[in-house]
Parts: C-alpha cells; structure tokens; sequence
C-alpha cells in the first residue's frame, strides 16, 4: 500500500515537472503583438519586502500605461529568492523560456551584480530601481538604473551636516557587513574631508555585523571622541538600537543616515529616542518633486487606499517600467538591443523621483534628494536639496 | 605492455555495462553542451557543481560517520581563492573603488585550472587546522567547530577588504559557461570516490563509522583516518566553490551563510548517508526540481487563477514532497544502496514478480 502511493506520489511528481517543462515553452511561442517585460524581484527570502514594494509600483505603471506601439505590455515575474545563484537562474530564464525584450530588478545590488553578467551575453537590457551599489553598471553596457549613487547620497548627507548642522567633527558607525552601507560611509568620509577642508573631520569610526545587538562598545570610543554628528548609515533595526543605547549612554549629537531607515520598524524599535534622526531618500509623496510624481502619488493613493505612506522604492519602480516604455515607444521596436540603445540616450526623462538622464556609465544622473527627519514618531519632509 | 593490454581487456570484459554507460555519458554531455540553452546550462551547471559539494560533505557525513558542518566556509575559500586570483588585473580598480587591492596580491593574475585546484588546497589547508584539535575527540564536536569555522571565515572576508573587497564582493570574475569543465570535473569526483571508498582506506572510514572503538581494535588510526576523509572532503568542497564563483562571475560573503550548508545536508540525507550515487541523483532532483516547480509561483498554473498561485508557493510544494520522500524512504532515496548494474537488475526482477504477481491476483486491475 505505502508502496503504491509512493510510485503515485513520484509519479506526481514526475508529471509536475514535465507540466513545468512544457507550460515554460507554450508561453515562449506566444503570437508577437504582446511585449514581455521581466521582473526580477526577490519576492520571498531575506529580502521579499523590499521586492514586493517595489513590484506594487511596477504594477501600478503597467495598470496606467499598459501598451506600448499599439501592442500590449505583460508583466513577467520571477522570483529570485534573495538569492545569487538564484538570481542567475531567474534572469536567465526570463530571457530564455519568456523572451523578455527588457528586465526591471532587483532590491539589492548584490542580486543585480549576479544577474548582469547574463544580461550582458543575452544582450537584454536591464534597469536596476533601487540598487545603489556602482558596481551594478560599472563595466555592463546593458545594466541602467533610476535610483541615485551611494556617492550622490553620501555627498548629500556629507553637505546637511556640514552647512545645515555646521557640524567640525562627525563619527561614522558602518554596517560592515553591508555593501550600501560601506559605500555611503566611505563617499561621506571623501566629501566631509573636502568640504570642512580638515583631514581629520572623521574623528571616530565604529564597525557592526547585521544582526548585531550590543553597540555599547563602539557606542563608548564615540563618546570619547565627542563628535558633532554621528552618520550611521545601515539597516534600521540596527541602526535604531544604535540610537537608543547611544542615548541611554548620553551621547546627544545628532544622528543622520541613509534611506534604508525610512521603514515603520525603525520607528517602533526606537520609540521616542529615533526622534529627530535624518536621512536622505529618493522621493516623497507630500512633496512630489515632478507632475509625473503627482500622478503617481494620486493612483497610488487610489489603487492602495490602506498604505499609510508610499515607499520610495516603489516610485523607483514606477519610473523604471515608465522609462523602459518610453526607450520601447522612442526605438520604435521592440528588439532588445535596440531598447539598450534608446535607454542609453534616455535625456531628461520626467520620472516619479525627478528628471532623469542616463550617463555613460547607464546611471541616472540626479540631482535633487530629499531630506526627511523623524518627528513626534512619524517620517516628516524637511528639505530637498540640489547639487551640482 | 602485453601484460597491461591484457589486463585491460580483461577489466574491460568484466565492466563493459559501465564502460559503455561512460561513453554515452561523455556522448550525452558533449550534445548537450552543444544544444542547450544558456538557462538550462545554467541549471546542468549548478547541479553538477552540486553534485561535487554534497559528495565530499557525503564522504566525511555519510562514509565516515563525521558530522561536520563547514561546508558553505570551505565553498567561501574555494570561491574567493579563484575570484581573487582570476580577476582580470585592468578591471581590479574599478573593483576594489573603496580600498585598493593590498600590493602583494594586485598583480598577480593565474590561470582559472591553477586557481582551482589552489582554492582546493587552501580549502584543505584550513580544513588540518580545524580538524587537527577537533578529529581527536568523539561527540559533536566537529560539528560545532566546523558550523562555528563556517561563520567565523565569512565575517573574517567581510572585514579584509583590501583581499576580499569586504561586502562590496568580486564581480568581473570570468565565467565558464562550457559544460565541460563542471561535468568533467563532478565525474573524475564520482570516480575517485568510488576508487577511494571501494580501497583500505574506504573501508577503515566505513569501519570508523560503524564502531569508532571496533575499528580502533582491528588496528585502524582513528584520528589519521578522519583527517583523510576529512581533507579530500574539504579539498573537493573548494573545488565545487571555486566552480560556483566562476559559474556566478561574482562572490560576496553574504552567499555563504550556513543556511548554505544545509543545501547540501538535505542533498545527501535525501540521497541517502553513505550513498555516492544516492547523492548524484538527489543532486539533480532538489536543483531540477525546484526550477521546474517555478510555474506555480505564477498566477496563471494550470490554466487556473487562483490566490494560491504567488510568489513561494513552489518552496511550499518542494518541501512537501521532501517531506513525502522523507517518509517513504526513512534512509533517503538509495539508503547505503549504490546505483549498479546488480542492484538495477535486481529492482527489475523484484518489479516483475510484484506485478507479475498481482496480476494473477487481480486480473485487470492491476494494469494501470
């Protein structure tokens, strides 16, 4: 009997995996008047909450414009796992089973650096949304991306502190173990030292691993160091614990940092001591820096009437797939290599986050972020900065 | 010469199935190199290279009896010794953008097989320092230290980030695509574990892992045995990473959390402790099956649109049919069985009496 409903069991199997097999290459012999778009998002794993926001924004512009040169668009999602080998995998199937003319993808550099090998040999375009790290377009013809540089955003916490908290002496607590974090601390370390002139600005400097929960040693060196302002860009459930046992040792200098703190938790787990911390972000939605923000904002509201801010990740994916389409509609076909040398010379594009335009290196060069503080418990809009 | 010829002619009468199976395989890997698709190369890559780790975990897990966790740590000095050593030297400045490459290691560039085989041995290296105190004790020693070592190595390549670039991580690390080079090196794997397991020295580790204390009283060296077995595993585990960071064409530390390790524990527990071929087969299974399970994770499977059909629902499934698998095959796939030509022959006949058997029971019904 156990015999029997094994062989049933595998048997099942068996079939699943043919079904699999054969469901993948139907969709690949699809009639041409629709466009295929992958998505490339780790949608469970370490990092799903990051993807699946940004997969909302994605939707929400392919609900909006979801047809380009009189064909229609259809989103393809695949789900990377948070996970490099994974990652390959993922894009590689996207372009070879869906054939996909373009990719949009993933959170996080890492995964993104993974994938652009294969969409280098594939010659399939991919636009990174949030992933910051420069490596993801270093050296890759066919990686572009919406979001601003881990030097833009240091550069610009780097002046806040300088002209805005006319700080002389800043400490760095780094997330070492995480390569946006490391980025951001290095490029504020650079523009910091010009900008005060001082090559000793950086008083002290403090290193953690994710998932670490005692700061108090780090915390103490700091103290004695005395600094004006402490940058600790990193993760936000470290990065509030950080600001508590800062506080709870009498530290007062303020603390600033990047956008990875602008998440609900850093509020919870930090209560009122959170208050008053700064960071940078992309984007947000009671300041839209463009009319195409405005629009955004005002569908996001009505598609997602429960959300009680929008994520600035999510604006990123809105501007990608918008790019993306407007690369597809100015190539006037929908060949892939086509579509990457459109997306090359994308000028003045007027994205969710602000008018961008790719550089040579496929980045897109920003020139405004927002400055955010907490506030009474809530994320509050304070500034938006330019530079030049 | 005559001698050898005919010893070869006489080895050839006896394991003619096995030599024929080989020259179809070389067959079937040279079509296949030549006929598939970039995503399922990809695929057939990451198996084989699966195929590699989980054997040289099987060799120290399942022949000798040694709980040892490290596997993801050793993969990470594989990975990281090709990495460093094959980055094309002109593109290690945009690489290493935060803090340049330390001097003594900028300029050297080796060869990806001499990269190899060095990840291997250093892999080895680390593996005598780490077994040196813990193989001398019984219990679950080695498992903490090895679990402990996998954890403490990936935090020690975080923080050298003028070797390993630290969490930023190497890209640019030129790719092997050929199937060639990770199915030929999982098949001289395959066979050297068989030679090994099949010589003195496989049996002294079998025996280690029945009765440590029998084994000792027939005269085995506990401790020198262990550190072989324990050695060639971690020698073919910094193969197996070095092939996976030349598959990828970038590392960072953040791919070798432990959770790595247990990739390859249910490999060879599913495989069956002490099964070479157990492990080949289970290999392909968990890597095949969980990406020809990727149409559940569409909201369209089955012609049917259903909620049920997002995101993760294949690890749902995957892991329910381990879980099935687990219970009907208590000792894995294989068990200690291994894949040869007698034990085909014998499941045959087994399979024939059964249904041969039931048919004169119950005439039609058991045609189905």
């Amino acid at each position: 009997m156990k015999k029997t409903l094994s062989l049933l069991l595998s048997m099942a199997m068996v079939v699943t995996m043919v079904a699999g097999c054969s469901g993948g290459t139907k969709t690949s012999s699809a009639d041409s008047d629709v466009i295929k778009i992958g998505v490339f998002e780790p949608l469970t794993g370490a990092n799903a909450a990051g993807g699946e926001l940004e997969v909302e924004g994605i939707k929400l512009a392919n609900q909006l414009r979801p047809e380009v040169l009189g064909k229609k668009v259809e989103l393809v999602i695949a789900d990377n796992k948070s996970d490099k080998a994974e990652a390959t995998t993922a894009a590689a199937r996207l372009i070879e089973k869906d054939k996909v003319v373009a990719i949009l993808g993933s959170w996080g550099s890492s995964l993104s650096i993974a994938a652009g090998d294969v969409v280098k040999t594939n010659k399939v375009p991919a636009v990174a949304l949030s992933a910051t790290n420069p490596q993801v377009t270093a050296g890759n013809d066919y990686y572009f991306r919406v979001c601003f540089l881990d030097p833009f955003q240091g550069t610009v916490m780097a002046n806040y502190a300088y002209k805005n908290l006319k700080a002389k002496k800043v400490a760095i607590i780094q997330e070492v173990s995480n390569d946006y974090s490391v980025g951001l601390a290095k490029f504020f370390t650079d523009s910091f030292t010009k900008l005060s002139g001082d090559p000793n600005a950086i008083v002290a400097t403090g290193n953690y691993n994710t998932g670490d929960q005692d700061f108090n040693g780090i915390l103490t060196n700091i103290k004695a160091a005395n600094p004006d302002v402490i940058f600790a860009p990193g993760n936000f459930t470290e990065s509030a614990l950080i600001i508590k046992q800062a506080r709870a040792l009498g530290i007062t200098a303020p603390f600033i940092g990047g956008d990875t703190w602008e998440t609900n938790e850093f509020i919870t787990v930090g209560g009122a001591d959170v208050n008053g911390a700064v960071m940078s972000t992309f984007f947000d939605d009671t300041n839209p820096l463009t009319e195409a923000g405005k629009t955004f904002v005002a569908e996001y509201k009505k598609a997602y009437p429960n959300s009680a801010n929008i994520a600035a990740v999510s604006a990123l994916g809105y501007d990608g797939y918008m790019m993306t389409l407007d690369a597809i509609e100015r190539a006037g076909s929908a060949d892939p290599v086509a579509i990457r040398d459109a997306l090359a010379t994308t000028k003045d594009f007027e994205g969710a986050t602000g008018m961008i335009t790719i550089d040579a290196n496929g980045d897109a060069t920003k020139n405004q972020a927002v400055i955010k503080g907490v506030k009474d418990g809530k994320f509050t809009y304070m500034d938006t900065v330019t530079i030049d | 010469m005559k001698e050898l010829q005919n010893s070869l002619g006489a080895y050839l009468k006896l394991h003619w199935k096995t030599a024929v199976f080989l020259v179809v395989l070389l067959l079937g890997i040279g079509l296949a190199d030549q006929f598939v698709d970039s995503y399922m190369r990809r695929i057939l890559n990451l198996c084989a290279i699966y195929v590699i780790v989980s054997l040289a975990m099987n060799l120290v897990n399942g022949f000798t009896g040694q709980f040892s966790l490290g596997q993801a740590g050793f993969m990470a000095i594989g990975a990281y010794t090709v990495a460093v050593f094959t980055v094309p030297i002109e593109s290690r400045a945009a690489i290493f953008y935060l803090e340049p490459m330390a001097p003594f290691l900028a300029n050297i560039q080796l060869p990806f097989i001499v990269a190899l085989i060095l990840g291997g041995l250093v892999t080895a290296v680390v593996a005598f320092f780490i077994g040196y105190p813990c193989l001398r004790l019984r219990g679950d020693y080695l498992a903490i230290a090895t679990l402990g070592f996998s954890e403490i190595i990936r935090i020690v390549f975080t923080n050298t980030q003028s070797i390993t670039n630290g969490a930023l991580g190497i890209k640019s690390i030129p790719t092997i695509s050929s199937l060639w080079w990770t199915f030929g090196i999982a098949l001289i794997i395959i066979i050297a574990t068989v030679l090994l397991i099949n010589s003195t020295y496989g049996r002294a580790f079998k025996s280690i892992r029945e009765d440590e204390i029998a084994a000792e009283a027939m005269g085995v060296g506990l401790f020198k045995t262990k550190m072989t077995s324990f050695l060639i595993g971690a020698f073919f585990t910094g193969i197996g990473g070095g092939l996976f960071a030349a598959l990828l064409g970038t590392v960072d530390p953040k791919q070798f959390y432990f959770t790595l390790t247990y990739n390859f524990l249910l490999i060879i527990v599913l495989g069956g402790m002490g099964s070479i071929s157990g492990t080949v087969i289970a290999s392909f299974v968990v890597t095949l099956g969980q990406e020809a399970l990727r149409f559940l994770d569409e909201p369209m499977a089955f012609g049917l649109d259903l909620p049920i059909f997002r995101p993760g629902l294949r690890m749902v499934v995957f892991s329910f049919l381990l879980m099935v698998i687990v219970l009907f095959y208590r000792k894995g796939l294989m068990g200690t069985n291994e894949l040869t030509w007698d034990f085909m022959a014998e499941k045959y006949r087994a399979l024939k009496k059964r249904l041969g058997g039931k048919k004169t029971a119950t005439e039609g019904g058991a045609k189905k």
